[in-house]
């Protein structure tokens, strides 16, 4: 998968991924991918729960020892 | 995109832990489009002042620089820059108009941004809010 941009939150603990990933979403396109790097281990159940609330989809994630990277779409 | 939720905070404390909580999950709330009403009460409305440093509460007082650095080594940020960022995100800030007359806390002594008020403006808020939290 491709993403359009890339934010990495390594090192930053909730509230601050979240944070960051609602602000750089505002500034994306309908339909581009955002690829996030996290390695809060809350971000597993937040990410999702921040798609579910916002109404972006949750592509997946995919983790690497404790680096974890979410693909979210971003919808209308 | 789910209808945008509403959320209502009374926070009636003001040590380091409870000057913290409000902002960590008001910005996060914020983050997912919800709006988000904060009100600060009797100790809580120290929060407000600006260059506020709050210290933990009871024996822990002593390990707030502890908590502060490790806070900032774990990424999140200080009081001071969690204000600002709630204030970028839209969330609203209240006074308790009572407190500020017993605490002698004047509105020049608050931060920026903040609107003073009584319980019954709050509590109008909180009657048609989805989500209520105390913090005190």
């Amino acid at each position: 998968m491709e993403p359009n941009e890339t934010l990495d939150a390594l090192g930053l603990s909730c509230p601050m991924p979240i944070v960051k990933l609602a602000k750089r979403m505002k500034g994306l396109e309908v339909g581009d991918v955002l690829l996030l790097l996290v390695d809060d281990v809350g971000a597993k159940e937040d990410v999702p729960a921040w798609c579910n609330r916002t109404g972006n989809e949750y592509m997946g994630m995919e983790e690497e020892d404790k680096k974890m990277k979410f693909y979210i779409k971003k919808k209308d | 995109m789910s209808e945008n939720k509403k959320i209502a905070m009374v926070v009636s404390d003001g040590t380091f832990d409870k000057a913290m909580m409000p902002f960590i999950m008001g910005v996060t709330a914020a983050s997912m489009g919800m709006n988000v009403h904060i009100f600060f009460t009797f100790f809580g409305l120290m929060v407000l002042k600006k260059g506020a440093k709050p210290k933990m509460g009871g024996m822990f007082r002593l390990f707030t620089g502890m908590i502060e650095r490790r806070m900032k080594n774990a990424g999140v940020e200080s009081l001071k820059e969690q204000i600002e960022t709630a204030k970028d995100l839209g969330i609203h800030l209240y006074a308790c108009s009572t407190s500020m007359n017993v605490m002698g806390v004047k509105e020049s002594d608050l931060v920026e941004g903040v609107k003073v008020v009584g319980a019954a403006k709050f509590l109008d808020i909180a009657a048609d809010s989805d989500v209520q939290l105390f913090i005190g």
